[in-house]
């Protein structure tokens, strides 16, 4: 098993620990695989082909059909992004609320177009189908976390805010929002 | 058993058949694109859908089981099942390319078949279409063409579930989705060239093939391959007398649908080696207006000699087909007095659990059967060696290794050093080798394309090969050699390949029972009291346990999935 | 109506134990319990309570597929189906983050219904908040002897799996779940086999939405007469969650008896249309993959399964999408379009090659080179895509087309005649 290619953390020991753990609450080894990638995207920053081969190799699986799965799902991620990923949401009822207008103030203030990151690295701006927050709309999901009601303000002092490095405060804003 | 209407006609079936294996067995053609009775249902190209009353939606007829009472209408009989297929020829017509001018399925592709039989003449696709990669390389034989996949899935299925090897999958999602292996691990199996077979359009090419002449130009001879012990049945694709491509050819009871690269790949071999090909005989009198006859006469007055003086032996090959072990047999216990007779054996590698066998011979089983009834017990090439080393050796009529095609990396039958005592050696083949390099006689023979033959395998099934192509001048089937020597030798007419069959079913009782003249192009016959060795033929590897398992559940299966669904 | 699921609604700890427990929570577990399975299916039989997920099959008949004796080799499996990812639909969310332990306890109850020794929640991978809080309540049930070995001390043992999706709106397909869930891609299979009969990794399974499971505990509790009390008539019954979305002054999640007014949710529920003199144009009742319904049709329109059916669309996920006069409906329905070609999970050739199709036609539209043969070419592809694949996303992406050009075709034919938007600031 190769250990170092990608990004030279390897994956015994402590990942390999993490991993048995998750196993173990499975009737069958191969239904882990789903939160064996999270982890190894959570820890790697995304999902490294090093770790789809050890996962493999674990779960007595082919490499490829591992790489299928990773492949199949939009939040597993091949490459690295940003160090904040901007899930903006841009399905129906964020868009009647005003998600297209929020989106071209993001690529405006970011000064990058969708699937793009800003030259500092710092922010990775794509677009996503409903993430099932529609009663607070619009809004977007940065990296793990549901930042709601978004007007223009209240998305710039947040992006301010992260950029800064802070984690501001996540979930609904003051009030509901509709960007005319 | 289950009775049922399907185009007016009523079949009964046992229970568990689907509407389209029912159809198909009764020559009710419905269209199937992802649907290989070889491989477990995938039922995604939607294609064979028919009418069936009763139900509210369309049904795939390749995972619809048949009911009792069920009342079936096909393409044939219903407009409502053609305009469904129809729908969905044009659905796969829109991304396509229009590549059939530099497609190498042109001819033999399905998209091309059902498009005429049932498509739409025209398309109402305005877009722009999408685009992707389209000469990725996935192995050493293999290449694909993303724009022309249909992503029916086959040969994802075939790597899991016949080779066993899972290096293929699907990739991403939706309509960008692409058949790919992992980065640095290629598709690299003995049998990687059956996914080119069955995909059905040109999205899968064998590279050795790539812009060959067009498949509907070439004739189609079917025949048995050679290159080991279990002689699978296969296709020779020919064209301007040169074997084009090779396919296996369903035959249940030996090689199923299969066959392996290296098989497959032999017509590129010759191609590439043709010049290295043994041409023309030597060691006949010099300036003689036949060279054949000046060498088959300076061969049979040696021999001659050699036997009245007991010092001469024959090396035969499980690479010469059933006749010529019989002419062989003749020749060993007739004019050459009861000479010993020696089958070395060639093998590489082991047995592996679908086709590829370690005997890279297809007639040991039969040159033995032969050798055995007619009192010429075969022995082991190293007594030879010790005879010749001895020096108590004049002559030595062989058969060499290389009468299929040539031998690479064998190890030589006997040491050239311990040639070097005869006085005679004469030499049958097509490839050099050690022995024909050393002979003083050399009669080059024809392939296994060249000329018709009889071969049993591992298993005890005999199967006939074909003359595909016409050979030169400068070399001659080894039956009509071995027969003219025999003649020569004993004064008698030589009996011809008929006559040598006839015999054969008369003195040979492994063969009592053999219907010579069904053998070509059939799936072949097993020898008389072999059937034991049959049932074990067909290859149930590992893999195919799962195919073969039925409704059982198999979690540990590489799909989790019951093998017949997708 | 007295609040059921949103009556802890803004209250803190809501989903904690011990505040479930202080407001009656496990006393229908225990109930349950003491019942006979089949009685337990009954129960939820006579209730009338139908799947809140969109397809809407009564779920006590669905509960009844599964094996009455279940081989110890092959253990029967209970799904929920906390995949949430129908556009306009939000409200298991609010279930999972507000009261996760009456879907823990629905789960319990469920699962000792159909003789099923494992529950697994699948959730979307994107809703992390929810499963975090979910998995806090799981364990704290763990601790309390509510899942696990002889849960209650009864010889009913059952184990709990919250399981996280990874973004992919199919894996909300009940087959697909259980490909995604078995460790695979999530590639929808076709029938037969059924997932009773054949499920994940082969056992006999059941798949539910979280709403659905979620109410199963007060039906067991108050019984089935007070849930089929609820509702227009013994077909539609019980209280449910409505998602509001769009063109209204307060979107949320709103708990009302199955049956209530469009406009009775809209006004009195929603705080009423959002732009004063912006009229309700057009409502999409049940997430975007039904039919849109016009204003006329709006009118006195009931929210209940076959009230709307009647209407020509379907209460589906609940999740009711409000658009006044400013909306473009051609855009609406190439952002829906282009939803589903993104999420197609590619297997067959309808969908995976018809979503894109359709897409690409209605953005030419919207660029301004529609033809007027589009209309006939749209209506026919997505006609081709309807009964023809292995699930119903083929279907749920061809309907909405349908339902658009029959509605709006006027605005499909300005686009194509004056090259922009029937709507004045498009």
């Amino acid at each position: 098993m190769s250990d170092r290619r990608d990004t030279g953390k390897a994956f015994e020991g402590e990942f390999a620990r993490k991993v048995d753990e998750i196993v173990a609450k499975y009737p069958y080894p191969r239904a882990a695989i789903m939160p064996i990638l999270h982890l190894a995207q959570e820890r790697d920053g995304y999902v490294t082909l090093d770790a789809e081969e050890w996962i493999a190799e674990r779960l007595e699986l082919s490499p490829s059909f591992v790489h299928g799965v990773v492949t199949f799902y939009t939040m597993y991620r091949t490459s690295e992004c940003g160090a904040n990923l901007l899930q903006l949401c841009t399905t129906v009822s964020c868009m009647l609320r005003g998600c297209d207008r929020l989106l071209l103030h993001l690529k405006n203030k970011l000064d990058i177009d969708v699937g793009e990151t800003t030259q500092d690295g710092k922010f990775t701006l794509v677009t996503v189908e409903c993430l099932g927050s529609c009663g607070t709309a619009p809004m977007m999901q940065i990296n793990d976390d549901y930042y709601e009601d978004l007007d223009l303000e209240r998305t710039d002092a947040i992006l301010d805010a992260v950029a800064r490095g802070e984690r501001p405060p996540s979930g609904p804003g003051p009030r509901r929002v509709l960007i005319d | 058993m289950v009775t049922f209407t399907i185009d007016g006609r009523e079949l009964t079936v046992p229970a568990g058949t689907t509407i389209l294996q029912a159809a198909h067995a009764h020559d009710i053609r419905i269209p199937h694109y992802c649907y290989h009775p070889g491989l477990s249902i995938a039922g995604n190209c939607r294609i064979c859908l028919v009418d069936v009353e009763k139900f509210p939606k369309p049904a795939i007829a390749c995972n619809t089981f048949v009911s009792e009472g069920m009342v079936v209408h096909t393409q044939e009989e219903s407009e409502k099942a053609r305009d469904w297929q129809r729908a969905m020829m044009e659905f796969l017509l829109i991304n396509h390319p229009l590549d059939c001018p530099i497609c190498d399925q042109a001819g033999e592709c399905k998209l091309q078949d059902y498009s005429y039989k049932l498509g739409a003449p025209t398309t109402r696709f305005v877009e722009e279409k999408e685009h992707g990669p389209k000469r990725r390389e996935l192995g050493p034989h293999v290449v694909f063409d993303w724009e022309r996949c249909i992503k029916c899935t086959r040969c994802i299925r075939f790597c899991d579930e016949v080779s066993g090897t899972s290096e293929l999958d699907m990739f991403l999602r939706g309509v960008h989705e692409e058949i790919g292996v992992f980065p640095g691990r290629p598709l690299d199996n003995p049998y990687s060239g059956n996914v080119v077979d069955i995909c059905p359009v040109g999205a899968l090419t064998l590279r050795e093939s790539r812009f060959a002449p067009r498949v509907y130009f070439l004739s189609d001879v079917p025949s048995t391959c050679g290159a080991c012990a279990r002689g699978c049945s296969v296709n020779l694709g020919t064209y301007r007398n040169e074997i084009v491509r090779i396919n296996p050819r369903e035959n249940q009871a030996v090689n199923r649908w299969w066959m392996c690269d290296e098989g497959r790949l032999q017509a590129a071999r010759l191609a590439r080696t043709g010049a290295r090909r043994l041409s023309g005989p030597r060691g006949g009198r010099e300036g003689a207006a036949d060279p054949w006859r000046a060498a088959t006469a300076a061969a049979a007055d040696a021999l001659a000699g050699a036997a009245r003086a007991g010092r001469v032996r024959v090396l035969a090959s499980s690479r010469a087909s059933v006749e010529e072990c019989y002419l062989l047999a003749k020749l060993a216990a007739g004019p050459l007095r009861g000479a010993p007779l020696h089958l070395p054996a060639h093998e590489r590698g082991e047995d592996d659990a679908l086709l590829i066998r370690k005997d890279r011979t297809p007639n040991r089983v039969g040159a033995e059967a032969v050798f055995d009834a007619l009192n010429v017990p075969a022995r082991p090439a190293e007594e030879l060696e010790r005879t010749l080393v001895s020096g108590n050796l004049s002559a030595l009529l062989a058969i060499g290794p290389g009468m299929l095609g040539p031998i690479d990396d064998e190890p030589p039958v006997v040491s050239p050093d311990s040639l070097a005592s005869l006085e005679t050696l004469v030499v049958l083949d097509a490839f050099p080798s050690v022995l024909s390099e050393a002979a003083h006689v050399l009669l080059p023979t024809t392939t296994f394309a060249e000329s018709a033959g009889t071969w049993v395998n591992f298993a005890g099934r005999v199967q006939a090969t074909a003359r595909a192509l016409t050979p030169n001048e400068e070399c001659r089937p080894a039956v009509m050699l071995l027969s003219d020597l025999l003649e020569r030798l004993t004064g008698e007419p030589a009996p011809g390949r008929e006559a040598i069959q006839e015999r054969l079913s008369e003195e040979v009782p492994a063969f009592a029972g053999i219907a010579w003249a069904e053998l070509p192009a059939s799936s072949g016959q097993q020898l008389a009291g072999s059937d034991e060795q049959a049932a074990a033929c067909a290859p149930t590897g590992a893999a195919l346990k799962m195919l073969d398992a039925g409704w059982e559940k198999v979690p540990d299966s590489p799909r989790g999935k019951p093998p017949w669904v997708w | 109506m007295e609040k059921i699921l949103t009556r802890n609604v803004g209250v803190k700890g809501s989903h904690t134990l011990d505040v479930y427990r202080a407001g009656g929570g496990y006393r229908a577990l225990k109930k349950a319990l003491e019942m006979e399975p089949d009685a337990v299916t009954d129960a939820v039989k006579a209730s009338g309570l139908r799947g809140r997920g969109g397809a809407g099959f009564p779920t006590g008949v669905k509960w009844s597929f599964m094996p009455k004796q279940p081989d110890p080799a092959r253990e029967s499996y209970l799904v929920c189906n906390a995949d949430e990812s129908e556009p306009g639909t939000f409200k298991d969310r609010l279930i999972m983050e507000v009261e996760p332990h009456a879907l823990i306890e629905g789960c319990l109850i469920a699962a000792y219904a159909i003789r099923a020794s494992t529950v697994f929640i699948y959730i979307r991978g994107e809703y992390v908040r929810p499963s975090r809080i979910l998995e806090g309540a799981v364990r704290e049930a763990y601790q309390a002897g509510l899942i696990g070995k002889n849960v209650l001390g009864t010889s009913f043992s059952c184990e709990m799996i919250v399981h996280r999706g990874a973004g992919a709106y199919i894996c909300g397909e009940e087959s697909a779940l259980m490909d995604s869930l078995e460790g695979g891609r999530g590639n929808p299979r076709n029938k037969p086999p059924f997932p009773a009969q054949y499920g994940v990794f082969g056992h006999p399974t059941t798949v539910n939405n979280v709403e659905t499971i979620a109410y199963v505990p007060w039906i067991i509790d108050r019984g089935p007469e007070w849930f089929a009390s609820i509702g227009t008539n013994e077909r539609n019954t019980g209280p449910k969650l409505y998602c509001m979305s769009g063109h209204i002054r307060n979107p949320g999640v709103y708990e009302a008896p199955t049956g209530v007014e469009l406009w009775d949710l809209i006004d009195n529920y929603a705080g009423g249309m959002a732009r004063p003199g912006r009229k309700l144009k057009a409502c999409i009742p049940g997430g975007s993959s039904v039919p849109v319904l016009t204003a006329a049709q709006c009118e006195g329109l009931v929210m209940d399964f076959d009230s709307v059916a009647a209407a020509g669309s379907m209460i589906g996920s609940s999740g009711v999408m409000i658009m006044d006069e400013s909306t473009d409906m051609v855009l609406v329905a190439e952002r829906t379009a282009h939803f589903y070609a993104h999420e197609s999970c590619g297997q067959c050739t309808p969908c995976r090659e018809g979503t894109g199709w359709l897409e690409k036609i209605i953005r030419r539209i919207r660029m301004g080179q529609g033809r007027m043969e589009d209309l006939e070419l749209l209506e026919s592809v997505a006609g081709n895509m309807m009964g023809t694949s292995i699930c119903a996303l083929s279907d749920a992406a061809a309907m909405p087309v349908l339902g658009f050009i029959e509605k709006f075709r006027n605005e499909f034919v300005h686009y194509i005649e004056h090259r922009r938007s029937i709507v004045a600031s498009g």
